[in-house]
């Protein structure tokens, strides 16, 4: 992978295991995939397709089973001490899908927002405090009246920001956007896009993205992994994603995005991705490099027959 | 806001003024009105408040009103009347006095007189002192002791394969059983009675928050909070217990009134309390034999008693309903 610019977050080879024994099931495998400072990346893919494990395995919520999780250089997973573990809680922080089910119903805006800075002391005073909340709030737009009010009197767009100033506070170096505007109403899914967008231009935050809408997708991210069934089968910067999507399931997936234009929609192919398709008894698939920066899930045979369809678009 | 109104008002006046030249709508008819992005995150409802909300839900159900006001008179008259009185229960000095034994309720003796005498309406605020306060301190160990156990039993995984195995155990146990046989080891006394009452009565209070904390220990604001650095304690603390005070008042209420039940019992059948201390379960069983040649004897006390703990259940269950949020809407 490209070395110039600096890794905030890198996976290798990992694996996410629930349950033990006779019904263990394997979430998700053979992750690989790095994030460079300051950028946004995604990962796409269908309903129970281990995005959020992935997500869970990143933050520390669930446990890995195999592979090695590097932040900022030094391994992540595993059995860390208290001390390193509690650091690294304040670095990395998530935005989560669902506002209502995400706050504390019974706690104020005031606490909520407050929350981490109490926990690692990140105020001089308790005026300073305040003053930092109320900062915060005015930056995701909320008014100052309503840091004593409770999240049920929000409106989910507003909740959803009240999430993200409590992350955002915190001055994390890895913010874990999980599916933070399915939940929200078309109006204001851009709002809170922006809003990211806003502090990601401000602060240098990098985000870890997970989505299924692709055009949210496009919009937002710099580089795109797309995932299926627990593997991610394609890595690549964005534009060069949804020009050149190399692997038949991406190609799949991209050819379902609605187009807002009725006559060019009555032409538009779908493909169908059947995976019986590929033929991994013999010869075992790896993550390859096609392009630069263009990562294929593939086998021997199929990086020959990609590499062959490339140079016949190049010719 | 006013900005708005004005222009409202100015929309207003234009579109009568025009509708009277002609009934076309152009263009000029339309005011541009600027967004105010402002304006739309405001929220106009009233600010919520948890306790006021509760006290609210509770004041606005009259039968509890009602109870209310039983428990508090009943509560003054126990803890205010005995002070003026000076009931003892040994006290037979009227023994010999014809006159004052076995009298009716009268005007005189309200609730009539027993066989040495006394004055049963004393004897009744006299005997439910004692009564009460035995519920309010076996109340107040049992919830303490059962919410804090509770509390770490929920999210601790070694805690809870030991506390099970105790749980199971004891439980088994009839609880009365275990009640009469520390009374009768300890002897008889209030606090001994009281410390037999709440030896084990706590696990079971223990047992259900600790279900109520594994019920909410995974919910998303939990794992919100893990992500940003509380301690398990406040999560504990903060996050579950506020979402378990109906739950601690409905058993707190329910306990309070078992507790009076069981040193009624315990008083009845002769364990318990010392000789000296007057109590709601000493009077009924002292004044059983009467039951028909003098019913007020047996009977006011038992009535007392009905109507302490209906009212204070009564009284426990709703507050216990209007600390649930999903009644304030």
């Amino acid at each position: 992978m490209q070395t110039n610019p600096e890794i905030v977050l890198s996976l290798r080879d990992v694996a996410v295991t629930y349950g033990e024994g006779k019904n263990a099931l394997t979430a998700v495998q053979h992750v690989n995939f790095d994030i460079h400072k300051g950028e946004t990346f995604s990962l796409v893919g269908e309903s129970g397709s281990g995005k959020s494990t992935i997500a869970k395995a990143v933050l520390g919520i669930h446990d890995t089973s195999s592979g090695v999780v590097n932040f900022e250089g030094a391994q992540i997973n595993g059995k860390l001490p208290a001390k390193q573990r509690h650091a690294l809680d304040r670095k990395i922080q998530m935005i989560f899908q669902d506002p209502a089910a995400s706050l504390n119903e019974r706690a104020t805006v005031d606490y909520i927002i407050s929350e981490g800075l109490y926990n690692y002391h990140l105020y001089d005073s308790e005026e300073d405090r305040e003053k930092k909340v109320r900062q915060m709030m005015a930056e995701v737009g909320l008014l100052p009246e309503q840091l004593y009010r409770y999240p049920h009197e929000f409106s989910g767009g507003q909740r959803q920001r009240i999430g993200i100033a409590r992350a955002l506070i915190m001055q994390p170096d890895l913010v874990v956007c999980d599916e933070p505007i399915s939940a929200l109403d078309m109006s204001i899914r851009a709002q809170v896009l922006n809003l990211l967008k806003k502090f990601q231009e401000e602060e240098g935050l990098t985000y870890l993205f997970i989505a299924h809408d692709l055009s949210v997708v496009r919009y937002i991210s710099d580089r795109i992994a797309v995932i299926r069934h627990g593997r991610i089968v394609e890595v690549a910067e964005t534009e060069e994603l949804f020009t050149h999507p190399i692997h038949p399931y991406t190609q799949a997936l991209l050819s379902a995005v609605p187009v807002p234009d009725p006559q060019l929609a009555q032409h538009k192919q779908l493909i169908v991705y059947d995976p019986s398709m590929h033929h991994y008894e013999t010869d075992k698939p790896s993550l390859v490099e096609i392009l630069p920066g263009h990562f294929v899930w593939c086998n021997k045979a199929e990086e020959a027959k990609y590499r062959g369809e490339l140079a016949g678009l190049a010719g | 806001m006013a900005d708005a109104i004005d222009n409202e008002r100015s929309i207003q006046a234009l579109t009568e003024d025009k509708l009277g030249n002609s009934d076309l709508i152009t263009d000029d008819d339309f005011v541009q009105v600027p967004l105010d992005t402002l304006a739309s995150e405001k929220i106009d409802t009233p600010k919520y408040s948890y306790w006021g909300s509760v006290a609210k839900a509770f004041f606005s159900n009259k039968v509890t009103v009602l109870m209310l006001v039983l428990v508090v008179f009943i509560l003054g008259m126990s803890f205010i009347q005995p002070l003026f009185s000076g009931y003892s229960l040994k006290d037979v000095s009227k023994i010999n006095d014809l006159g004052a034994r076995y009298n009716w309720p009268s005007s005189k003796y309200w609730f009539g007189t027993d066989q040495n005498g006394q004055s049963l309406f004393d004897a009744i605020w006299a005997g439910a002192r004692t009564s009460i306060s035995i519920g309010v301190i076996g109340t107040l160990i049992t919830t303490t002791i059962g919410v804090i156990v509770g509390g770490i039993w929920g999210v601790s995984k070694r805690l809870d394969k030991v506390m099970l195995e105790v749980y199971n155990v004891i439980s088994n146990v009839p609880s009365l059983l275990i009640i009469i046989v520390l009374s009768y080891t300890l002897g008889s006394g209030f606090w001994n009675l009281i410390f037999a009452m709440t030896c084990t009565s706590w696990l079971g209070t223990a047992y259900s928050i600790r279900v109520y904390v594994m019920m909410y220990r995974d919910r998303e604001y939990n794992i919100a909070s893990k992500t940003l650095g509380t301690p398990t304690f406040r999560v504990v603390t903060r996050n579950i217990l506020p979402y378990l005070t109906s739950v601690i008042v409905t058993s707190a209420s329910l306990s309070l009134s078992g507790f009076i039940d069981y040193e009624v019992f315990l008083s009845y059948v002769g364990v318990g309390l010392s000789q000296n201390v007057p109590s709601l379960g000493r009077l009924i069983s002292t004044y059983s034999p009467y039951m028909t040649s003098y019913p007020y004897l047996f009977w006011l006390p038992v009535l007392t008693l009905a109507l302490l703990t209906i009212s204070l259940y009564v009284v426990g269950q709703n507050l216990a309903d209007a600390s649930d949020p999903r009644t304030h809407m």
